[in-house]
């Protein structure tokens, strides 16, 4: 009888898109992909679908458009709520694909409205929320992220988020004290796989690796930080 | 067709019997693929077009200008020594009473394309190849006048006397040729348009469009002085050096590129037009009025087998003003090019009559979300606010609508790549935000030319042509490198030296050590490190637009790097890193 009764069940999950088998069910769908600086960050090695990751401190946005950018190069479509009016040169610079972006200019206490029509049919979301939701409203926003599979990045920290990378450190090289001009960033940020550093913008505007010169002592640490997760 | 009906019947029966051989002066179609084209081009027509516009008397001198060099001189300019390439000064040296104007494009082509209005009556087809340059394939004209010298006497005279202006006839075997004709008013003889090429200079490439001055540069340096010298090469030699633009030139100077002209086609254009009883600023009305019209445009356009991809919406007000916008829609129907036609119209006239009147709907929109919960994504956009009442604008409102097909295509190349991932959702989607929010609530990105990332940066309404005003192929000494800033601002801020003076800049760099920011908001932040000032200087050739920046990179002492620029005397945050 039993069954009996699983094999619509099984059938019908079979059907869904994306789910072979039951270990792909628990889980969950596959993390788009990141570029390779970044992916250390990220608990599975790149950007959750149907969950919340909040990125936080200097340099949170930079880093939120360099880890969509490997998504809208494969066409998945990305919006941004509440950036203001960011510079399509550096979001081009990051590796955006900017044919797959759309940035919204809406008043800020209507985000969460915005959003929720959004993720209708966007892939990626990038918000600097207006307003932190309410208990009952983010539990909503939380089940239709869940539903639609959304990748949704907050630049600021929110309760119900399963990922939360924090920018703890930002250091600016090149500008020499009026001999030079500003060429990369030394990025340090937390999360749940550990302590990371890396280039961020790196010279050519999109992340790096810490150079060699630098990176004695870092090359000795980061092994043991991504053993640990 | 207007034309002398004996003469027609004489024509008419030369071509019945036409084996080329019997007919003596009026092979009027060249053979072997060649068509004999007639062009008729207004000597100096950006002058005569500027007389035109200005009213002056056709005794007048005249000169255009163009990046501050003489383009066109009318002929008493002329006879007063004015000649092409003198800069403004030399005209007034020359000729001090000489009337001096800037060139406009739009004069150029409105004048031309009004004048030749008469030519509708006197010939079948015909195009315009620029303005004061058009074409007529003289195959066209075989039925109504006897040979080609009488037909082009008949269509000058009638031109000249309906317009006013003078015209230079021209006749070849290709178009190209008949261009160069008609600058030195002649008629080549069928056949003999290949040795009439031959004799021209590679300089008359010029008019074979974008991109050849490089290739006539590169085929002087050549030694290529002549379009025989350039017919003379190989034609596979050419495309293989040159590409595309090579062949072009190759088959223009060999007389053998020929393609077909499109025609001006004298049938119902594709517009309509409505007239308002009374004026009305009822976006609701407009949009109810509009979808009749969008219908009657769009079963014109089907019924030719084409599909229309864009649309330009024209709104003409009480006092005159139009609003001109040009909408790509992917599914183009009645009602959403009623949704464009109604976001037009409340935009403008809330910019135009109410600039608060945004800031009213805002609020209400929020004050809608607060009282719509779990299923305020099922619930439809709400009807538009009602306008502004009709009694209080009533001297403001739009009077009169129009729609044209901008861009009209087969079925086929309007349908989307199948590659394309949910478009149709996306553009329902970012749609309903436009409906809610208003057509500049969504944005899609693009780059143009610039120094500064805000002049690089730009942001089009979804489904609105992009239209950069910077060339971004263009070369911009001083334009900022990566990394670049991430978001764009231009606040006015104070940047102080360690005493508290503020920081002047010169060419050579600053004054003194930046110590300090101070934001409007009065809060100061301490400047750790800060780069190089570099100058830019940006339309220095014209006064009206010329600024002169000092651009300066800080980090402060919370970690954070600013783009800072000093234009006129204060300093501005034009761009944070984030």
């Amino acid at each position: 009888m039993d069954v009996m009764s699983a094999a619509p069940l099984v059938e019908q999950l079979s059907r869904e898109m994306g789910i072979s088998t039951a270990a792909a069910l628990f889980d969950g769908p596959r993390p788009r992909p990141v570029d390779p600086v970044l992916s250390p960050m990220f608990r599975r090695g790149g950007l959750p679908r149907g969950e919340i990751v909040t990125l936080t401190g200097g340099q949170s946005l930079s880093c939120a458009l360099a880890t969509i950018a490997a998504a809208t190069q494969e066409q998945k479509w990305c919006a941004g709520i509440g950036l203001g009016e960011p510079a399509v040169s550096s979001i081009a610079d990051l590796g955006v694909d900017l044919d797959h972006f759309v940035n919204l200019v809406t008043p800020a206490e209507d985000w969460l409205r915005v959003a929720s029509i959004l993720i209708e049919s966007f892939d990626v979301l990038v918000v600097d929320p207006g307003f932190l939701p309410s208990a009952g409203e983010r539990a909503r926003l939380l089940a239709k992220v869940r539903e639609r599979k959304v990748s949704f990045i907050s630049l600021t920290s929110m309760p119900g988020s399963t990922e939360q990378i924090e920018i703890t450190d930002t250091q600016w090289s090149g500008t020499e004290h009026g001999h030079g001009r500003l060429r990369s960033c030394l990025v340090q940020a937390r999360s749940q796989t550990g302590v990371h550093r890396f280039l961020l913008p790196g010279p050519a505007g999109t992340p790096a690796e810490v150079p060699a010169p630098t990176s004695a002592v870092d090359g000795f640490e980061r092994p043991v930080i991504r053993s640990v997760s | 067709m207007s034309a002398d009906p004996a003469a027609g019947l004489a024509a008419g029966l030369a071509t019945a019997r036409s084996e080329p051989s019997s007919v003596r002066s009026e092979p009027i179609t060249g053979g072997d693929g060649h068509r004999r084209t007639l062009v008729l081009t207004v000597p100096d027509w950006s002058a005569v077009a500027a007389a035109a516009e200005h009213d002056l008397s056709p005794r007048t001198p005249v000169a255009v200008l163009s990046a501050g060099k003489v383009i066109a001189a009318n002929a008493p300019a002329r006879a007063a020594g004015i000649a092409l390439g003198n800069n403004k000064r030399a005209v007034g040296y020359r000729c001090p009473e000489a009337h001096v104007v800037a060139w406009d494009e739009d004069v150029d082509n409105k004048h031309f394309s009004a004048g030749v209005g008469a030519l509708e009556e006197l010939v079948a087809r015909f195009t315009l190849l620029g303005p004061g340059t058009l074409a007529i394939p003289l195959d066209s004209l075989k039925h109504g006048y006897a040979d080609e010298p009488s037909a082009v006497e008949a269509l000058i005279s009638a031109l000249v006397s309906a317009t006013g202006w003078e015209f230079f006839p021209g006749i070849a075997d290709t178009v190209f040729a008949a261009v160069l004709a008609a600058g030195q008013a002649r008629r080549v003889e069928p056949g003999e348009t290949v040795e009439f090429l031959a004799a021209q200079p590679i300089t008359t490439l010029e008019y074979a469009g974008a991109g050849a001055t490089e290739l006539i540069d590169t085929f002087t340096q050549l030694g290529l002085r002549t379009l025989g010298d350039l017919a003379a090469l190989d034609a596979r030699d050419v495309t293989s050096r040159f590409a595309a633009l090579g062949k072009h030139a190759h088959d223009l100077a060999a007389g053998t590129g020929w393609t077909p002209l499109p025609d001006h086609v004298r049938e119902e254009r594709l517009n309509v037009e409505l007239g308002l009883d009374t004026p009305t600023t009822r976006s609701d009305t407009l949009g109810f009025l509009t979808r009749q019209l969008a219908a009657d445009l769009l079963t014109k356009v089907r019924r030719r087998g084409l599909v229309c991809t864009q649309i330009t919406i024209e709104l003409l007000a009480v006092s005159g003003q139009a609003s001109h916008r040009t909408w790509r829609i992917e599914d183009m129907n009645e009602n959403t090019i009623a949704d464009r036609l109604r976001w037009q119209a409340e935009g403008w006239l809330a910019g135009a009559t109410r600039p608060g009147s945004a800031r009213a709907r805002n609020r209400s929109t929020s004050a809608r979300r607060d009282k719509t919960s779990a299923r305020r994504d099922k619930e439809e956009p709400a009807p538009d606010e009602p306008g502004p009442d009709p009694e209080d604008f009533s001297e403001e409102g739009i009077i009169a609508v129009g729609l044209v097909a901008a861009e009209l295509t087969t079925p086929i190349g309007a349908t989307k790549s199948l590659f394309d991932e949910n478009t149709g959702q996306v553009t329902h989607t970012l749609e309903r935000l436009q409906g809610l929010f208003g057509p500049d609530s969504v944005l899609v990105p693009g780059l143009q030319g610039g120094w500064d990332p805000a002049e690089t940066n730009l942001w089009t309404p979804w489904q609105q042509a992009a239209s950069p005003v910077r060339n971004p192929g263009a070369p911009w000494p001083g334009a900022l490198h990566a990394p670049r800033p991430t978001t764009v601002d231009h606040l006015p801020i104070d940047v102080l030296a360690v005493g508290g003076r503020p920081v002047g800049a010169r060419p050579t760099g600053l004054e003194s050590v930046p110590f300090t920011i101070r934001f409007p908001t009065g809060a100061t932040e301490d400047i750790v490190d800060y780069s190089g000032s570099w100058p830019v200087e940006s339309g220095w050739w014209d006064p009206e637009r010329a600024t002169y920046r000092t651009r300066l990179q800080v980090v402060t002492d919370s970690g954070r790097a600013l783009l800072l620029s000093k234009e006129n005397g204060q300093w501005y945050l034009t761009g944070r890193y984030r």
